[in-house]
């Protein structure tokens, strides 16, 4: 009788939970169910479990927008890495760009007792509170390339180089460019740790070419349509123009295309940062110069790797004094190494 | 001579005569040229395209909120098609098609169940934008995919003239739909429709009929803004045309397009995307660093709606006064 009635309390408390979760009208949603098994009720206690012996484990993994091949990347090497268990099942969802409804998914998950949450932090102020209540619920926290203000201690963050990302890049232009030349910049959104920090790498690296200048550098909000844009407008004013560095392949794919839709193809030294698949076509095909590859899926998996032996182990972030990092080896590629990026490496 | 000139007609003109000016002294050598001209216009072909559809929806006093999204559902059809079918010259042309009917019948869903139901059109399209971001997720599995088919590419990047063909599509629509608007009994209809929906209905205009054909030719121009924005990227996502909700919008508004509905023109609404591509370009032209650009673009729209509002409005009192006049 008693068992009943905890049973039927349980199944309230998770319907409620999932309720509020539904309530999110602009959050998406993917399931990947690699088990069909009910997970763990609402309960906030941290109870251990170990996701290799077969207990029920569910992990969240939240971007900020899901559509990106970053987080694309990101997703299905976390669930490569957990579909060898049947117990363990990932949940993604997407914020649509907005650090407010990340805080609010992040809520959700905590309510509905996730054993970890794998986040993308779009706004290391905002979603800090979140991050440091889930802790103290014993949901470890592991943040991907994007991390919370530093003085929030959590499990860990997996990361690609941001600062040394800018200072290869930078080098290895300046070998193409043959040390002279004016670049541009191409940049995303201002105020984002990672690409700010990119940038800084990059500038600091220029400074020590006494031939190449920076003339220019412009917002593109990130997106591809918004570089080519501003690539044409850099034409305009550069007619010597020389090279150009955006921020994130998506924008570099964009600079090209302006570039070749201006007979320019090739004779501007276009990077970018990434190593997407398309970015890297277009190392091969001539019209972008090279960028910096990190395996997306790789760094996913490692995320995933650290959320289930944080689950199984017997410490959580109340002994770390900082938070650990893993940051995923860089990878210069240019026209003479793309080739040697294997097929199945390419998000 | 000069007291009778009619300032109003032609202050968006001079506003956007006043700009190329402007920008004509600060950067002579950057701004001064057919490349830049035709990269202006290629910037804003997509909007100017989207919009000169949308505004059917807007004069009717509707809304559609639906227009990045159904772009990005449209963008994801024609590629999908075209690599479904081969990647020939042929399977484009079925792409096309393809997302043309996807854009129409969207518009006539929206239209019969706003008009049928009595919805605002608001939550309509505000659901319906969630649904075709939904679908373009479903069949791209939540991928960026490419396509470099040089039939396809070429949509966005062939040059004729010195132009790239989008800003003839640009110019096209907006022709096609200036002229239904101004020339046939449709347009009236459709004014009279945002004007006063219970007079037009009295009158004996198929309103319910007569708003549907709107939204089909917002849903249509839509998916073809999405055909041409897939073809400059080489590319189609669920991202695909983020943000252009807010650009067609503000286009049409800038370009005196009221939202309540009977009020606007075609070229007005034109006016609106090109002044935002000159304005974007000039700001890009001038090196304005991006923390200093969104304080920029919004004083100057501030100040070239303010004149182009001021004319209308000193005309409309001559109006009056007129009017005054006659009847004293």
């Amino acid at each position: 009788m008693k068992k009943r009635a905890i049973a039927l309390m349980l199944t309230a408390v998770m319907a409620l939970s999932l309720a509020a979760c539904g309530g999110g009208a602009t959050t998406t949603r993917e399931d990947t169910a690699a088990s069909s098994g009910a997970a763990a009720g609402g309960s906030s206690a941290k109870v251990k479990v170990d996701p290799y012996a077969g207990d029920e484990v569910k992990i969240a993994y939240i971007a900020h927008d899901i559509g990106t091949p970053n987080n694309q990347g990101w997703k299905e090497g976390i669930e490569r890495e957990c579909a060898s268990w049947s117990n363990i099942k990932v949940d993604s969802y997407g914020a649509e760009e907005s650090a407010e409804t990340q805080v609010q998914i992040m809520t959700d998950c905590i309510n509905q007792g996730y054993n970890a949450i794998i986040l993308q932090c779009s706004d290391g102020t905002a979603l800090a509170p979140s991050v440091k209540q889930a802790e103290e619920a014993g949901i470890p926290v592991i943040t991907v390339n994007l991390d919370c203000s530093s003085d929030t201690i959590h499990s860990a963050l997996v990361m690609a180089v941001d600062y040394d990302a800018g200072r290869m890049a930078a080098d290895k232009m300046a070998e193409q460019m043959g040390g002279s030349g004016k670049i541009a910049i191409i940049q995303g959104v201002p105020g984002l740790e990672r690409t700010d920090n990119l940038e800084k790498g990059f500038r600091d690296t220029i400074a020590n070419y006494s031939g190449i200048e920076i003339v220019d550098a412009q917002s593109a909000s990130f997106q591809k349509d918004t570089a080519m844009t501003v690539m044409n407008s850099f034409l305009q004013s550069y007619p010597d123009l020389k090279g150009v560095f955006a921020i994130n392949d998506a924008m570099a794919e964009g600079a090209a295309l302006a570039a070749q839709s201006a007979n320019k193809k090739g004779q501007i030294v276009i990077w970018g940062a990434d190593g997407e698949k398309d970015a890297l076509a277009m190392i091969e095909s001539g019209d972008m110069a090279g960028t910096i590859y990190t395996n997306s899926w790789d760094e996913g998996s490692t995320a995933a790797k650290i959320a289930l032996l944080m689950i199984g182990s017997e410490y959580d972030y109340t002994c770390l004094t900082a938070t650990p990092k893993v940051i995923m080896e860089p990878i210069v590629v240019t026209k003479e190494n793309v080739g040697t990026i294997a097929e199945e490496d390419r998000w | 001579m000069m007291k009778n000139f009619n300032w109003s007609k032609y202050s968006k003109p001079i506003i956007l005569v006043a700009f190329i000016v402007v920008l004509s002294i600060l950067r002579p050598k950057a701004f001064l040229s057919l490349d830049n001209f035709s990269n202006v216009l290629w910037s804003v072909a997509v909007i100017g395209i989207m919009v000169s559809g949308s505004i059917f929806v807007f004069l009717i006093g509707g809304i559609d909120l639906s227009i990045a999204t159904l772009c990005a559902f449209s963008a994801v059809v024609v590629v999908s098609v075209t690599h479904m079918l081969g990647d020939t010259p042929v399977a484009v042309i079925a792409g096309v098609l393809a997302a043309l009917v996807v854009g129409a019948l969207a518009g006539a869903i929206h239209g019969i169940i706003i008009t049928t139901f009595k919805i605002p059109a608001f939550l309509v399209t505000f659901a319906t934008q969630s649904i075709f971001l939904g679908l373009a997720m479903v069949f791209t599995n939540n991928k960026i995919i490419s396509c470099t088919v040089p039939a396809f590419t070429a949509i966005g990047a062939f040059k004729i003239l010195g132009f790239p063909l989008p800003v003839y599509f640009m110019v096209i629509i907006a022709l096609i739909s200036w002229y239904i608007l101004r020339k046939t009994v449709y347009g009236r209809y459709v004014y009279a429709v945002g004007g006063n929906p219970t007079a037009s209905e009295i009158s004996g205009i198929n309103v319910k009929l007569a708003s549907i054909v709107c939204y089909v030719l917002s849903g249509l121009t839509t998916a073809l803004g999405g055909i041409v924005l897939a073809s400059m990227t080489q590319q189609a996502s669920s991202g695909t045309g983020a943000g252009y909700t807010n650009d067609v919008i503000t286009a049409a508004v800038i370009g005196g397009v009221s939202l309540l509905g009977g009020e606007g023109t075609v070229p007005g609404a034109i006016f609106g995307a090109v002044l935002m591509g000159l304005l974007n370009n000039g700001l890009n032209l001038m090196s304005v660093p991006s923390t200093h650009a969104g304080l920029v673009k919004g004083l100057v729209i501030v100040v070239a709606v303010a004149f182009d509002a001021m004319q209308h409005a000193d005309q409309s009192r001559k109006k009056v006064k007129k009017v005054k006049k006659a009847s004293a």
